[in-house]
Parts: structure tokens; sequence; C-alpha cells
């Protein structure tokens, strides 16, 4: 363990509960509600039970070093506000301790506080003196804010006649002169235009150079990804994950943190593997499509010969198969092995309806794929399968069953690209030949 | 680099880091020229309606109570007697009301940021003071044109208005508090204020209340605060009375209530909204 001395803020056992007694009446809605209102409105008089407490936050434990970037990701409702607004002082925990070392500027909304009757002028003022920002420092670097937001001469004018971005803008320039030991920071980087949004990451990295701590919530993985060093995923409240931020993104977009039983090591399970049990892994899903028929069982991966292999060398031949029970769907007729990268970005594509013609694929079986030359840079790439429904006359497409992260595989150039060699990041390289064909002498 | 801040359950025993407001006394000073700027200026005739709204009050009390009415006021006229008493019970209803709802007013800014919750009470409550200010210039004017001269004990107005401070302050940080949670204290606050505009002598003089009620009806803190200022402006004959050191333990009463009320429920403040 590091020395005390390292640590910039310290997070132990820290819970947040809400009294929601209204919670279960809302199931059986013909009962009168006036118990819920009471317990709601005199906790002390009904007896409230553990069950009328919603935990937005519970038992979450972290540390962060100083100078560290540190990323909070989850979904909507999965804590992260709460823990945000918790090391913020806005509200107390219920439980559990947070230490933090250093002065703390948080900024959970950029432009806290703007009125819209008072000048932009006016509102930097305020705004900064709220932020916690002397006001003779506000004053000096005044000109400072109207050049960074680029609002010129409408900084005398009431913010109400400023247009959205305008208004982000400014609100923005003066959360850019905060400048404290340990900042918290709540989705602040996505406002604006493109430009302005290059300009305040610009910003978060200098603050990130200049060695302050940084606590950061997203939305966006990605971002997140790109800024921290190491992030966690919370998850209805609770740590799921911790560990490096492009791990974090990994399993942040797998979803497997979603699920019990799985191996809570990040490195266990994004370790490149031959084959995968798929009845437990998470399915996509989406709203337009109909629920998944969960036909899909298993995945293994195999070399030329058919032996099970989970590394592969650049241009080799990979074969996937794929184990599948119960179809029953007649019109079910296709099988797809989709390929990402570790930022989940398709890499490569390989579906059966390529080929032109449906599978005929009723009951139960094995599928082979075939991928004579798979052109992929060094890297771990993460394979999904689809199956489904797809009709050649009106090119219709069905995804009736599919897993997102069915498992990964290692690709390494290995002598075939030499020289710079092919990243995961760089597209597929194509084997190429090069020769001169003419040289204009001098 | 030695800043060190740890968060906590809140403890049972309820307290206000007093040193710290005392730190953020900047941001105060921020947030009343916040508070009285944003008041005046989307209005074309800006801060002269906080002239003209008391002014107005005052010729219809004239008109009814003076005129039609007839209300005796023991020989002075009746606009400056009303005036002069009006000011102290605008300034108390005024910083009541204002203290009261700056909590739920202020729920966006609460919900984001953190500085002492207690700034916005005390801003709200120096907004009305500079108000009440302005006011008591164009009450000494109208008392010289009735025929009351200035006097050195002018210079007591402050002295009556921070007095009156204290039980509004009282009020207004447990309404504050409670109405967060409690929605139906803010309509009550308004009727209980509209009571207490009778129970003063404002439209009316004392000599008209029953001498045997006037040990209680004197025990009410701005009752003394409307009869120092009749003395200071129209010199008035001012009787102390024992109900004075009543109504001054009611007002350190309230002041501690809405200290305790505010400093156990400004915490839960951003969860209930």
């Amino acid at each position: 363990m590091s020395s005390d001395d390292d640590i910039a803020i310290r997070v132990s056992g820290l819970g947040k509960r809400y009294l929601v007694p209204q919670r279960h009446e809302a199931s059986n809605s013909a009962a009168p509600d006036w118990r819920a209102r009471l317990k709601e409105f005199f906790p002390g008089l009904l007896s409230a039970s553990d069950t009328d407490y919603f935990w937005a936050l519970r038992d979450v434990s972290f540390e962060v070093k100083r100078g560290e970037v540190y990323g909070i990701v989850g979904d909507n409702g999965s804590g992260k506000s709460t823990l945000l607004k918790i090391l913020s002082a806005v509200t107390p925990p219920s439980e559990g301790e947070a230490l933090l070392r250093g002065r703390v500027g948080s900024l959970l909304e950029v432009g806290t506080g703007f009125h819209p009757d008072l000048t932009g002028r006016e509102n930097v003022f305020f705004n900064g003196s709220l932020l916690g920002i002397p006001q003779a420092e506000i004053r000096a670097k005044l000109n400072e804010i109207i050049t960074f937001s680029g609002i010129g001469e409408f900084i005398d004018v009431p913010v109400k006649r400023y247009s959205s971005g305008m208004y982000v803008r400014l609100a923005f320039s003066v959360a850019a002169l905060l400048q404290s030991d340990i900042m918290i920071l709540d989705e602040v980087l996505s406002v604006g235009d493109a430009a302005f949004r290059a300009k305040t990451e610009g910003g978060i990295k200098k603050a990130i150079d200049q060695g302050r701590t940084v606590l950061f919530v997203s939305h966006n993985p990605k971002s997140v990804a790109s800024i921290c060093d190491r992030a966690m995923i919370l998850h209805k409240g609770r740590k799921m994950f911790e560990g490096s931020a492009k791990d974090a993104l990994a399993e942040y977009l797998s979803g497997d943190y979603r699920h019990d039983g799985l191996p809570t090591d990040a490195n266990e399970r994004h370790r490149e593997s031959d084959h995968a049990d798929l009845t437990k892994k998470a399915r996509f899903q989406h709203p337009s499509l109909p629920a998944p028929s969960h036909v899909l069982k298993e995945l293994s991966v195999h070399d030329s010969t058919g032996a099970p292999r989970a590394s592969f060398k650049t241009g080799e031949e990979v074969r996937f198969r794929i184990r599948y029970e119960g179809i029953e769907d007649p019109a079910h007729n296709f099988f797809a092995v989709l390929i990402h990268n570790s930022v989940q970005e398709r890499v490569a594509t390989l579906h059966s309806t390529h080929t032109g013609r449906p599978l005929n694929v009723n009951g139960s079986g094995i599928i082979e794929c075939v991928v004579p030359s798979l052109m992929l840079g060094d890297g771990l790439y993460s394979i999904m399968v689809d199956s489904g429904a797809y009709d050649f006359r009106t090119r219709q497409h069905v995804s009736l069953d599919c897993v997102q992260h069915a498992l990964y595989i290692r690709m390494s150039n290995d002598g075939l690209f030499g020289g710079v060699g092919l990243g995961e990041f760089q597209g597929t390289g194509s084997p190429s030949q090069w020769s001169l064909l003419d040289r204009a002498s001098r | 680099m030695d800043d060190v801040r740890i968060i906590r359950p809140p403890s049972r025993i309820p307290k206000l880091d007093l040193g710290e407001v005392l730190r953020s006394r900047e941001l105060l000073w921020v947030f009343v020229r916040r508070g009285i700027f944003a008041r005046y200026r989307q209005m074309a005739l800006g801060i002269f309606w906080s002239l003209l709204e008391p002014l107005g009050l005052l010729i219809m009390m004239s008109v009814v109570f003076g005129m039609i009415l007839r209300v005796p006021t023991g020989g002075f006229p009746y606009p400056i007697f009303v005036f002069s008493a009006l000011i102290p019970w605008l300034y108390f209803s005024k910083a009541v009301n204002g203290t009261a709802s700056s909590l739920h007013e202020n729920i966006a800014i609460i919900s984001k940021i953190y500085f002492p919750r207690v700034l916005l009470p005390l801003s709200a409550l120096m907004r009305e003071m500079f108000d009440s200010l302005m006011l008591f210039v164009l009450l000494v004017v109208l008392a010289w044109i009735y025929g009351f001269p200035p006097s050195w004990k002018l210079l007591l107005m402050p002295i009556v208005l921070l007095y009156l401070s204290i039980p509004a302050l009282g009020i207004g940080l447990s309404v504050a508090a409670i109405s967060i949670r409690y929605r139906d204290f803010r309509p009550m606050l308004a009727l209980v204020l509209q009571a207490g505009f009778y129970v003063t002598p404002i439209l009316y003089p004392v000599a008209l209340v029953p001498e045997i009620a006037r040990p209680i009806y004197m025990a009410n803190p701005v009752y003394w605060g409307v009869e120092f200022s009749r003395w200071i402006i129209l010199d008035q004959p001012m009787t102390l009375h024992p109900s004075l050191i009543v109504s001054l333990l009611i007002c350190a009463g309230l002041l501690i209530a809405g200290y305790y009320i505010f400093a156990s429920y400004e915490r839960e403040a951003v969860d209930v909204q």
C-alpha cells in the first residue's frame, strides 16, 4: 500500500438511503396510501421498516491517489450523482466516511445559480463566488473569461438573451478558473459545440498535467477511458468493478457487471479464451426487438486443423463454431460473428447472409464459420455472436438472439506485417508488394 | 495542502458551523447584491417599486381608516401615524417571508454546490433591511412634511430594525427548514402574519386595546418595534412595561428554536426538496 500522504480521497463504506415508503404501496394501488403518506411525513410515527428505504448508494469504498484521475461510470440511476453529491458535501451520507485532502472544487453543473435577468458579468461574479473563487481573482481574470468564452460585448447583456451555446460557454469559462487540489467533475465535458468541447477537454487535460486530483463522472465511458487513469463501475448503488480505465470501459460495454456469479477480477474476464458458455452471457436487448430466444449455447474458436485456440497470427485461418439448441422459428436462418476492438469499434463483420443463401438451422446443431485469413492487427478483440431471421426478398433483418461479448481472441502480427506493424486501431492490413517502377535521375 | 475535509453522517446534535459562516462573508455579500439586483432588474420602475408598494398601502389605509372610519390616533395625522408603524411591520413581515422561502427558492443552487446554507436566510434578511432603509428615508421626509422634523433619535432606528430581525430570523429559519419537508407551513405562515398585522397597533393606537388584555398584547415582540418607531418619529410618549421583558424572552426563544430547527433540517434539504 502507498503511504497515507499520497491519498487524496479515501472513501470507506459510504452509503446513502432515502425514505421512499410509497414504493410497495404502488404495487397495490387500490389500497389507501395514507399510511405511506403518513410515513413519508412523520417517519418517527409509524416505524419505518427497512423496506421503506431505498439505498441509492451502498458500501462503496475506494481510494484516489494524489494526482490521479479517477473515473466513475454507470447507467442512469446507478448512484454516480449521489456519490458526487456526498463528496461535494451537498448531501450527507447515511453511513460510512469520506476523507478528502486538499482544497475541493466541485462542478456538478456549470452555471449554477445563473440568473436570467442578470448580465453575463454579474453572473460570472456570482457563479464564481459560489464555486469559491475570491472576487479579486474573478475581477483579475474577467478578460480571460470573456476571451475564452467568446462572449465579447455580450458580457453586459442579461444572460436570458444568450443562445444556449453562449450561456454554456460562459458558464464553463468561469468553471475553468477553478483551481483546487481536488476537482470533482460531473459530465461537464459534454457541453457546447465540437470546437468548444475540444477547448474544455484541453482545459481538463491541463488541470491533470498540473497534478490535480480529478474525480470524473460520465455517462460516456469512452471519455472516461481517454482521460482517466483508473475507473470504477457503479451499478444499483454498489461498486461492481474497479481497475484501469481501459478495463473498466471493456467491462462496462460488455454489460457483464450486471450479472452475478462472474469472476470479479477483470484480468480474468478480459483474457483470450478458445471457448465460452453462452447460456450465462448477457443478451443484446432493444425495445424494437423480440425477447432473446436464447438458442445460442456455446462458442468455440479453432485453428485450421480444428484444434481449439485463442491466439492467432495476423492472416491465419480462424474457425468459429457456434452450438445452438431449440431453434423452432422456421424464419431463423442466419448466424454472424462480429469482431470489435477494445474501444468497441467494429473491425470485422462475418455474416452467413454474405454468401447470398439462408442457412437451414432448425432444431439443434453446431455451425462453423471459417475465415481463411483474418487480417487484424495486434490486440485483444471481443467476439459478438448474432443470429436471427433475414428475408432475402424484402431485406428485412431481425436479430433473434445476440450475445454482445461472447469471448476474446488475441491477434499478433508475428511476421506478416513487419516494420511499423499493424495495431489494433489501424484498420485492416492487406498483404502488399512494393517495387520501384521508375526512377527519375537528376 | 493541509486542508482536510471529512464527510460523515450527520451527528445527532444539530449544530451550525458559525466559524464557516464568518469565513464566507464575501459570499454573503454576493448573495445580498444578487438578491437586490435580481429583484428590480426586470421592472421598468426598478428599485422605486420598493417605495411605491408601501406608499400605495399607506394611501389605502389612510383613506379607509383615517378618513372613513376615523380611527383616533391621539392627535397625530393618520398617514404619518400609520406609516411610522407600517415600516417596522413591513420589515418584519418581509424579513420573515424572505428568510422562510430562501431555501426553497434556491434549491437548484443548494443541490449542486456546497456553502453554509444559513447564508441564504441571512442574505434574504439583509436584502429586506436594504429595502427598509430606503423606506425609512421616505418616512423621515414624509414626517417632516407633516411637521415632525428629524431629531437625533433617528439614529436609533437601525437598532429597532436589528431588534425586529431577531424574531424575524427565528421564525424565518424555522419555517425555511421545516417547509422544505412540510410544504404546509408556508400558507400557514401567510395566515399567521396576517393575524400578526391586526394584533399589532399599526392601524389603531394601543389605547383602544382593553386594559386587561394589554399585558398579553404587549408581549408581542413586534409591538415594541412599532412603538419604538413611533416614539422615534412622532415623539409619541413611550411607557415601558414588564411585558417588554417577556417579549425579549420570546425573541431569544424564537432565535434559539430557529437555530436548532434550521441546523437539524438544513442537511436533508437537498434530499427532500
